[in-house]
């Protein structure tokens, strides 16, 4: 009975101990007919050793008083964050239940379960004021080139994003960039008004124990963020105009995503 | 709504871990104050995360996720902040790159050697080739924490071994350009 030829998986896991067993003689017989196979594991095997000569004596440094307190924190059982901003947030989602809907989710899901949502709004407001502000390069790709902005943001986050078109709104896509988000890339579309006013729709990927989660409205150092949770990506609108128009322009933009959605499973 | 308690981490998995965390942060970053710095906010995310370990399985494998994504994300905004890179440069880890080598720390030259070639492999495969030969992670694990495929894995193992090998043929032991740092 032939063997199967030997790979390169096969000599990997050789050199790292993670071959099977029945495989084992099937390797060694095939290093006695090839020599320069068998030379290239054994250089393989020898620098895994060497690595380990090498790093294992850091294993033995002192640990830093930081770290050993790093390693002890139990967080806090309250956050001050977290109470402040779930009275708005009842509130609006209320209110967003009457004027939206079948539309919104009102589901009673603890805004911890979400992963931080007091970092992502804090974050989102944090690098809407950054982008908004900043007049001659709010972003990378500017919106004539909405196709190559779309497709570059859409590889780089690892699922297709869109931008919603916000002109029934009166907001006009200015264009778009990637920011670095909590734990995974963040796209950022950039909008505009007549008046000047800037508004940024901020969506990554992000898994949820314990599925979607609410419409939820946040004010973070003066800027407004609308902020919900859908299949797995959350979404946050930010923007300094007021709340209703933000909310207006936050059940455009969930629609159009709704749509999207449903036309894309059918 | 009160908040639902979560059970802390175990203390002692925890503690256990740090010099291995320590030690891949130094490989990963080339310097012993960011991956302090690393590991540092590896486990603030950790004890912030704790309710998407589950109990019973490997906490090192889970920590070692959990600073890969951390050390992705600070690398992506430390290129942001410091140039415009071309929008379709992928460019992941190519970056002229040094462990820091202390000399009493080896006995022999080769080793010295082999940390340099190694620092000069890009990020991702060097990342695979820790794991695998001095962490002695499981592919399947592997795979885990830099959430690539595991086919993935074993390319860019290959491709750190055959570079490595490459490597000591073009630059013969005992060269005399080596660096030392006393």
């Amino acid at each position: 009975m032939n063997p199967l030829p030997v790979t390169d998986a096969d000599l990997n896991a050789y050199v790292d101990g993670q071959l099977a067993a029945s495989r084992v003689a099937a390797v060694e017989e095939a290093f006695a007919r090839d020599p320069a196979m068998a030379a290239r594991v054994a250089d393989a095997k020898r620098h895994n050793a060497d690595l380990r000569d090498a790093l294992d004596p850091w294993l033995a440094d002192p640990i830093p008083e930081r770290l050993l307190a790093a390693a002890a924190r139990q967080p806090k059982a309250t956050r001050k964050p977290v109470r402040r901003w779930l009275v708005p947030a009842a509130a609006v989602a209320t209110g967003l239940a009457v004027g939206l809907g079948t539309g919104w989710y009102t589901r009673d899901i603890q805004l911890e379960r979400a992963g931080t949502p007091t970092t992502f709004t804090r974050q989102a407001a944090l690098t809407h004021a950054l982008y908004a502000a900043d007049v001659n390069r709010p972003v990378e790709v500017w919106a004539p080139e909405e196709k190559r902005l779309v497709a570059w943001l859409s590889k780089r986050l690892g699922f297709a994003v869109t931008a919603p078109d916000l002109n029934s709104s009166g907001f006009a896509l200015v264009g778009g960039r990637l920011v670095a988000g909590h734990e995974n890339p963040t796209a950022l579309f950039m909008y505009e008004n007549a008046d000047k006013q800037r508004l940024s729709l901020q969506v990554r990927k992000q898994r949820v124990e314990g599925g979607e989660v609410a419409f939820r409205y946040a004010v973070e150092n003066g800027v407004g963020v609308f902020y919900w949770i859908e299949d797995n990506c959350s979404y946050a609108l930010s923007g300094n105009i007021d709340r209703a128009q933000l909310l207006a322009v936050g059940r455009s933009v969930y629609g159009q995503l709704a749509a999207l959605e449903s036309s894309s499973k059918q | 709504m009160p908040a639902v308690a979560d059970p802390p981490l175990p203390q002692p998995d925890l503690l256990a871990a740090i010099p291995r965390l320590r030690r891949y942060a130094r490989v990963l970053t080339g310097d012993v104050n960011r991956a302090d710095d690393l590991v540092q906010e590896t486990l603030a995310r950790a004890w912030e995360k704790r309710r998407l370990w589950a109990a019973g399985t490997d906490l090192r494998a889970w920590l070692f996720t959990i600073m890969h994504n951390v050390f992705v994300n600070q690398r992506a905004l430390a290129r942001r902040e410091k140039l415009q890179l071309s929008l379709d440069d992928g460019g992941e880890g190519n970056e002229a790159w040094q462990i820091p080598v202390r000399a009493a720390q080896y006995t022999r030259v080769e080793l010295i050697e082999l940390m340099q070639h190694v620092g000069r492999l890009p990020t991702d495969q060097r990342e695979v080739l820790l794991l695998a030969a001095v962490e002695e992670l499981r592919y399947e694990e592997i795979a885990t924490v830099l959430g690539i495929p595991i086919g993935t894995v074993m390319s860019r193992l290959s491709r750190a071994r055959e570079k490595l090998r490459n490597a000591f043929a073009d630059a013969p032991s005992g060269s005399a350009s080596l660096k030392i740092v006393k």
